[in-house]
């Protein structure tokens, strides 16, 4: 797996799928955006990809709440294809809109679970909001995505990214199973215990309120820098995934044996 | 069929509802002690119906009556539904979600709001019409809790249905006829020239009598009478918003010392001639595309063209400001799809002229206009419209203004602009700025369906807003399906499925096919093939209609297949209605039958320049909205302390920062923005542009767009000439300060005017039209100095309101002739430092001058009432000083190099409050104070004189800054939290506290 296949989800208002798949490719990955339409049609693919994004945006113009048609149309028209993938602990991210998506399938915090005990809230100011925002990375969490990161400063662009829980039991329970991997460094938007990212029990789902793909070069720094073309604390988690990835590969194929190492010790 | 109700309420408090409370007890007077919502769906369902309207965690789901849980009794109910036709986009949504659950049904959505406190029921219906509801677009129905409670609302279910009524067409038409291939009338022209003029204002045609007398002899030599399409199509294609009659009028000018001359064609004489003359002289070889297209296309980098267009909606956003801005952004961005063979968006910006946001205090509220929407709601409603359709679409909005004047109070102006990019070539070898649709090619309509909303906005922007304005002319805009429609476009563009496109606006199909047909030379569409929102449309109505997220294309008839499966897998309405041709017309069927036929040179060429007068021979003061309106001019005395002058600037709704309304913008979407908003070490000093990085969107490594804007149009009564060349130097300024290259600059002119035909009603027309040349003047005589072209632009030409305030009295009120300037340069990314000071010891300069004048600044709108006579008054320092061009270019290109050497440490430009001003926010931005050793009066302090930015470098570079630069000194950034000027002190503290205290 040197160059793991990414999904990047496009269409019925998604917005970012583009600057995703940019970052997955400047991680060292390969990305197909794909309509979900398409996708449809061919669910086949996610069997075929290692991995999946669903991109930030506004899917079905947050109506009835933020990501909750996309989800439905997820739930309803990929169903199995879609568990599938995550039941095989491949690599799953939604952003911002995504993570709504995944939280409206119920997918997080626990994709066995029946009954829904998170949701992403109307901001606490009731605003939408563009700001540049610190985040904790929590070193206990089992995320594969934050693994080795300390902190992380990355923009956020949302109305609804407040994590509130059913009952408090929730929060305890998903802080002591390390899937609380970010935190703000500050209150931003009432979020509960400051959480700005989930992630499943298996580390392989994350889901996060911050745009990490519009963070891959300094050009697209909070303010102005003349360093450009270096890396921003977004692509870091692209990367680690990636990481994780190609350790996940058992016998890698001789064929592929020296420039997989040379690019995990250089990654 | 079950028709049945649901209601669902927030477990959580909703802090947007805790605002309107606030509100109703502040402006309106009202004891609302708490306001609490409730979204309602009424659903027609065969099926039963699945849960997809409600999360768990956060609502609870209602399908009976209940008191919600409420620890007091509510004193009143207000229910809030869409008017019947209107753009119901949750309720769209709701209809897809469910039928993704495998449950077809037809869906209404509405909202209950409950008022808590001692209400009555005046104050209540106060409420419902000033904050909750929007009467021409939504019915607000008011009720006693106890009457809501007992009605049968569960069981009672109705949603709203079309009962198509158009007031034009009573008495013209035949009763009750549902079937529009028999709805289209004859209209004879033999009438009397008062009963003609009477038949253009009852159909809303705004057409001069002139031009009716044009079409009448037209028809007689046809020996027959129009049709009411061709009438139509003829009102829409000559309208003052479509053709730009006054830019294009033969015009007899009376200059200042009394000289005559003739101009014929304001746009032809200054605008265009302006970017011919400098593309001849500077021999410039990036502009693609201009004035020929829906958006102005230059090259500034090998890999991908840019293009660019402004808009305005202010007459909309009069209207219903949240519906007006939605559907301005969006159809700007619709222009920018429609440029060349269709542009990706990648970038907003909106320009906001607004009353002041604290109008009317208690005493002003009798004199404000009847039927226009008071300046907060205003701001807010067309603040939450640009809002939703940038960030729902995803196209960052990077660049912006607000300017607040009394004279905007009947009239706001909505300025959108987008930026979009497109390769050079497209994937098969067609340039992509040339549309190249041939005979035989099928015309499609591509994204919504036509309703009755939206019809007669070309024809209504084209005449005055009164007390009575109508409500077909307002619409909602719906992003989601134009996100969908412009992904598809995208995609149908790369694979080469199409030969032209276009956007649909104002005029509808009217405009669109009417202009597309010229490229082959004719086109014949059939109205009945048209996907309506519902039944009973005219002919007429289809052809005009402006219903939104509409784009017309030509498609190649071997492409059809695959451009119509595409369109259905991306969930795109795609729609063959008819066929382009060579045959000199345009010609309209409905079902077969035709409609209109006329030929496109008449349609097109055939109308004779309008004959204007104009004259300048000097300032005149500001016009009273009537002989009794008082206005408070929000005037403080002038203070004896630089200082005190400084925090009372900082605070003015033109100064203070913006920034809770700006991050409600999404300004980072798509990932490729440089400059944003905000800078500084706390992220809120403000930018002077904002600078789009090309790379990201497969451009050059280090190329940029830097975006910018200026106007400056408190100088229009005193010397419009003068106010062209300092809105456009400050475009200019605020781009070079984004590190923009003045030498790669091209730049827009967006005129906002109040009515320039002069007549009974509007007396002053010809001095308003005197104006407007010389702003021409001024605007040739800078651009060519310049050498910056204009690229594109547009004109708004009839913003007054001639109508009744609260007291029922007539009142007048004609905007500030205002001309906004949009710039947009070519530059490196990672030169421009940003406006926030960096470190303490670099040392403050004030280039371009010490300028002079405080006639027109905010300074002079603030503490002191300008003297209202023309530009002579006030001798000496109170006189706005003219440009000089030449030693600002060069001084542009200085600092561009001197960026490039990365010899600034920050540079911000002079405009509003000034020179202090500008340097206290590079202080707010860098959190650090500032040693000020150069002392003046306020005038040195605080006028707005062009050309100038206060920079700072590094004690290091000052030397060869000097050198180089020649510049004033000012002083030294320092640690010590405090700014000291004057011999006075400010605390840094005080002038964040006091700058972001915003409105």
């Amino acid at each position: 797996m040197t160059q793991p296949k990414f999904l990047i989800l496009s269409g019925d208002g998604i917005n970012c799928e583009r600057e995703t798949a940019r970052a997955v490719e400047l991680a060292g990955g390969s990305a197909e955006i794909v309509h979900v339409n398409d996708l449809i049609d061919a669910p086949e693919k996610l069997k075929i990809a290692d991995g999946l994004t669903i991109p930030g945006g506004f899917s079905f113009g947050d109506e009835l709440g933020s990501g909750q048609i996309l989800a439905l149309k997820i739930r309803h028209k990929l169903g199995d294809a879609f568990f599938d993938m995550v039941r095989a602990q491949k690599p799953v991210i939604g952003i911002c809109n995504g993570f709504q998506v995944l939280m409206k399938m119920g997918l997080l915090p626990y994709p066995e679970g029946d009954e829904r005990v998170a949701a992403l809230a109307a901001n606490e100011s009731g605003a939408f909001i563009d700001r540049w925002v610190g985040l904790d990375v929590n070193t206990d969490s089992v995320c594969k995505w934050t693994e080795g990161l300390n902190t992380l400063r990355l923009p956020i662009r949302h109305g609804e990214g407040r994590v509130v829980f059913s009952d408090d039991s929730v929060y305890e329970t998903l802080k002591n199973n390390g899937q609380i991997p970010l935190t703000y460094t500050e209150d931003v938007n009432g979020s509960h215990g400051r959480i700005a990212g989930l992630t499943d029990p298996t580390g392989m789902v994350l889901g996060l309120m911050p745009h990490p793909e519009a963070f891959v070069h300094r050009g697209t720094d909070a303010a102005p820098q003349r360093d450009i073309a270096e890396k921003g604390d977004g692509i870091l988690l692209f990367e680690n995934i990636i990481r994780v990835m190609r350790g996940h590969e058992k016998t890698p194929s001789p064929a592929k044996v020296g420039e997989g190492e040379a690019r995990v010790a250089g990654g | 069929m079950k028709t049945q109700r649901i209601e669902i309420k927030n477990k959580t408090a909703d802090r947007r509802l805790e605002k309107w409370a606030e509100e109703a007890r502040g402006h309106l007077g009202v004891a609302l002690q708490d306001l609490e919502g409730v979204k309602v769906y009424k659903i027609v369902a065969n099926d039963t119906l699945p849960d997809v309207f409600s999360d768990p965690v956060l609502q609870d789901i209602y399908h009976a009556a209940t008191d919600y849980g409420f620890s007091e009794v509510p004193s009143y109910v207000v229910d809030v539904s869409f008017r019947p036709g209107v753009t119901d986009n949750p309720a769209r949504a709701a209809e897809e979600a469910l039928a993704l659950a495998g449950c077809t049904a037809t869906v209404a959505s509405g909202d209950l709001y409950f008022l808590f406190g001692n209400v009555d029921a005046e104050g209540a219906r106060k409420i419902a019409l000033e904050l909750l509801a929007n009467d021409l677009i939504q019915k607000a129905d008011v009720y006693a809790y106890a009457d809501f409670m007992a009605l049968d609302r569960f069981g009672d279910v109705h949603l709203p249905t079309v009962q198509i009524v158009t007031p034009a067409q009573a008495g013209v038409q035949k009763q009750g006829s549902m079937n529009s291939r028999n709805d289209v009338s004859e209209i004879s022209l033999d009438l009397s020239d008062a009963d003609l003029e009477d038949m253009s204002r009852t159909r809303l045609l705004a057409l001069s009598l002139n031009e009716i007398l044009h079409i009448k002899s037209y028809f007689k030599q046809q020996g027959r009478n129009p049709t009411d399409v061709e009438l139509e199509i003829l009102a829409q294609s000559w309208s003052e918003h479509c053709k730009h009659k006054i830019f294009a009028a033969d015009i007899d000018y009376t200059g200042p010392g009394g000289e005559k001359k003739k101009i014929s064609s304001l746009y032809k004489t200054y605008i265009k001639k302006a970017t011919r003359d400098i593309e001849k002289q500077r021999g410039i070889d990036w502009l693609v595309s201009v004035f020929s297209d829906n958006a102005g296309i230059v090259r500034f980098d090998d890999k991908l063209d840019v293009c660019i267009k402004v808009e305005t909606h202010n007459t909309p956003s009069a209207l219903d400001p949240y519906g007006g801005a939605l559907t301005g952004i969006l159809g700007v961005n619709r222009d920018i799809l429609g440029a060349g063979m269709g542009a990706r968006p990648v970038a907003n910006m909106d320009v906001f002229c607004f009353a002041p946001p604290d109008m009317p205090d208690k005493d002003e509220a009798q004199y404000m206009p009847q039927g226009v929407k008071p300046p907060r709601r205003i701001l807010e409603g067309v603040h939450k419209g640009v809002e939703d359709g940038g960030n729902k679409s995803g196209i960052p909005t990077v660049n912006g203004a607000f300017f607040f004047d009394r004279d905007y109070a009947g009239k706001p102006l909505v300025f959108v602009g987008t930026v979009g990019v497109l390769p050079p070539v497209l994937p098969d070898g067609r340039k992509s700025a040339e549309k190249t649709p041939s005979t035989g090619d099928r015309v499609y309509m591509v994204g919504g369906a036509i309703g009755a909303d939206g019809i007669h906005g070309a024809t209504f922007s084209s005449i005055e807003l009164d007390e009575s304005s109508p409500a077909t002319a307002v619409q909602i805009g719906d992003p989601l399906t134009q996100k969908r429609v412009t992904d598809f476009l995208m995609e149908a563009r790369d694979l080469g499925l199409y030969s032209a496109i276009t956007d649909n606006g104002a005029g509808g199909l009217s405009s669109s096919v009417g202009e597309m047909a010229t490229m082959t030379n004719g086109a014949e569409i059939d109205l009945a093939l048209c996907p309506v929102k519902y039944p009973g449309l005219k002919p007429w109505e289809l052809m005009i209609s402006e219903s939104q997220e509409r784009m017309t294309l030509a498609v190649p008839p071997q492409h059809k297949a695959a451009f119509e499966k595409l369109a259905r897998q991306r969930g795109v309405v795609a729609t063959d209605i008819g066929v382009f041709k060579d045959d000199g017309l345009l010609t309209v069927l409905y079902d077969g039958a035709q409609v209109a036929e006329m030929p496109l040179d008449f349609i097109h060429d055939s109308l004779p320049p309008l004959q204007l007068q104009a004259e300048w021979a000097g300032g005149r003061s500001r016009a009273a909205w009537s002989a009794t309106s008082k206005i408070n001019p929000r005037t403080q005395p002038v203070p004896e302390k630089v200082t005190d002058a400084l925090l009372a600037l900082l605070q003015t709704p033109n100064i203070t920062s913006k920034e809770k309304w700006v991050r409600a913008y999404d300004h980072e979407v798509q990932a490729a923005t440089h400059m944003k908003p905000f800078t500084g070490v706390e992220n809120d000093g403000p930018s002077d542009a904002g600078v789009i990085w090309l790379k990201p969107h497969a451009g050059g490594d280090k190329t940029g767009v830097a975006i910018g804007c200026g106007m400056a149009p408190r100088l229009s009564p005193v010397d419009p000439y003068l106010m062209a060349q300092y809105a456009v130097d400050e475009a200019v300024r605020n781009v070079v300060a984004a590190g923009g290259d003045p030498d790669m600059l091209c730049l827009l002119d967006n005129f906002c005017w109040p009515d320039p035909v002069v007549s009974a009603k509007n007396p002053d027309g010809a001095y308003k039209m005197g104006q407007l040349v010389r702003t021409c003047e001024g605007l040739y005589d800078i651009c060519t100095v310049y050498g910056a072209p204009l690229v594109s632009g547009k004109d708004s030409m009839k913003n007054d309101f001639r109508g009744k305030d609260k007291r029922g009295e007539k009142i007048d009120i004609s905007i500030l002739p205002t001309l906004l300037m949009t710039a947009m340069a070519k530059t490196t990314v990672g030169i421009a430092p940003g406006s926030a000071f960096k470190q303490a010891g670099d040392v403050i300069y004030l280039v371009g001058g010490a300028g002079a004048g405080l006639v027109g600044s905010e300074y002079a709108a603030l503490f002191q009432k300008p003297s209202p006579s023309g530009r002579g008054l006030g001798e000496g320092a109170y006189c706005a000083p003219d440009i000089d061009m030449p030693a600002n270019m060069t001084l542009y290109r200085n600092l561009h190099a001197a960026m490039r050497n990365g010899l600034l440490q920050s540079i911000h430009d002079v405009s509003e409050g000034g020179m202090l001003v500008a340097l206290a926010e590079s202080c707010i931005g860098g959190r650090l104070g500032a040693q000020i050793n150069v002392d003046g009066d306020h005038a040195f302090f605080f006028n707005e004189a062009a050309g100038r930015f206060v920079v700072s470098v590094l004690p290091e570079n000052a030397e060869v800054f000097e050198k180089v630069m020649g510049e004033v000194k000012l002083g030294t950034v320092a640690d010590s939290s405090k700014l000291v000027v004057s011999g006075e002190s400010v605390a840094l503290n005080e002038l964040v506290q006091v700058w972001k205290m915003g409105f």
